[in-house]
């Protein structure tokens, strides 16, 4: 058994990108963007590499700290140090700017990579796709659980054994309501289910 | 309540027979929902478990207007899989002992409070009073030994409780689960379902004299 978490509002309480965005003055830009994200006029992938061509001229070590202070679910987090070696983080983040947040739930963790030079992103070269990661765990012949709440989660639900859509900072993509078995909303009640699944 | 316990309320069907074009949870007895009621009654069960389908997203948000920590289980087949298949995936992932209840289902709030209590499988049954029931037999001791569409000695209306290790996927009706386990306890309730409009109206009179509002 694994439990695969998508990382933003999802492990984390708050939204990431705006915290980054309010911080380098740039909330009208990336404001836009996530609005025509939402929309559907940029599809995901698009939207990433704009991203990371805005906020990859800003300090890595500076937005990497930031991450690192962002409030997190404190059951949620329990759960995954308690169970560090069924717990996997997935996020479409880049890892230089989200190792360190990670590095305080102790379990393994897959990211979006790229090339840093003089602590700015110079080189987007991989964008993860989280539906990779089960279908390796599944490959190996895991019964995957994944919990997230956005979009971009849709395909690793669809491909995993068990998948939760969580309500928990804000209402999951409706787009998840087709394809999920569970939508929780309740930190407790889905620490709760976790633990029913282990 | 026993923390070890779950309940399963089945909210997934389109209530076709009813005719009001809404989900039977949504359907508003005496100015309040029936989901809205059935929260209440179950106020203090931890591991409160909510199947929806069809109206998902209706049943989602009337029920956050009352409680955050439910969790709710899609049936995605609602159209054409029964109760059976509805109460199999809320339970399948919950506690030992699951309780089932149909989002149809108003119960004499005096008797939910026994049937929260037993800490056992069982079987509720009621007087008949539907045109288009299922029966139950019982023996001397109130065990129920069968289930028929025929006769029998009450109506089968649900709630029920069964032991983890006797679920199985079944796409019919939820006492099809139920039957390969008899005899079973039973226990008699103050119970009607609402299938019809008939049912409907009948049963928002019963009610007003239950004092739940």
């Amino acid at each position: 058994m694994k439990f695969l978490f998508d990382l933003d509002g999802t492990v984390s309480s708050e939204e990431t990108l705006p915290i980054i965005a309010s911080h380098f003055n740039i909330e009208d830009q990336i404001t836009a963007l996530t609005m025509e994200t939402v929309k559907g006029n940029i599809p995901f992938i698009e939207s990433f590499i704009r991203r990371v061509n805005i906020l990859g001229t800003y300090s890595v070590t500076e937005i990497a700290e930031l991450l690192n202070h962002v409030n997190v679910y404190p059951l949620i987090t329990d759960f995954i140090k308690t169970h560090k070696k069924e717990c996997i983080i997935v996020t479409g983040n880049l890892e230089c700017w989200c190792q360190k947040l990670t590095s305080r739930f102790d379990c393994e963790s897959y990211f979006s990579q790229c090339i840093v030079e003089d602590d700015k992103v110079i080189k987007l070269t991989s964008i993860l796709r989280k539906e990779q990661i089960v279908d390796k765990y599944r490959a190996l012949g895991e019964t995957i659980v994944f919990i997230g709440d956005g979009n971009n989660d849709l395909e690793a639900m669809r491909h995993a054994d068990i998948s939760i859509a969580t309500g928990l900072t804000h209402r999951p993509a409706r787009s998840l309501y087709a394809i999920a078995d569970y939508i929780i909303f309740n930190e407790k009640a889905l620490c709760r289910q976790l633990n029913q699944l282990l | 309540m026993s923390s070890t316990k779950s309940v399963v309320i089945s909210c997934a069907g389109i209530g076709s027979r009813l005719g009001l074009g809404l989900t039977k949870a949504l359907v508003k007895i005496n100015g309040e929902s029936l989901i809205a009621h059935q929260l209440r009654l179950f106020k203090n069960v931890e591991d409160l478990r909510i199947v929806v389908g069809f109206q998902a997203n209706e049943i989602i948000e009337e029920v956050l207007r009352y409680r955050s920590d439910v969790t709710f289980i899609f049936n995605h087949h609602y159209f054409e899989t029964k109760t059976g298949a509805s109460f199999y995936l809320g339970a399948k992932h919950a506690n030992n002992f699951i309780i089932e209840w149909d989002g149809d289902l108003l119960v004499h709030p005096d008797d939910v409070n026994k049937i929260l209590s037993v800490e056992d499988e069982f079987i509720c049954y009621s007087d008949i009073t539907s045109d288009d029931a299922v029966y139950v037999k019982t023996d001397e001791y109130g065990y129920v030994t069968e289930f028929s569409r025929k006769e029998g000695d009450f109506e089968w209306t649900g709630p029920a409780c069964i032991n983890k290790k006797h679920l199985f996927y079944c796409t019919q009706n939820v006492y099809n689960m139920f039957e390969p386990y008899l005899p079973m306890k039973g226990i008699k309730i103050r119970a009607y379902d609402i299938d019809t409009y008939d049912d409907y109206l009948r049963v928002s009179e019963i009610v007003k004299s239950w004092k739940l509002w």
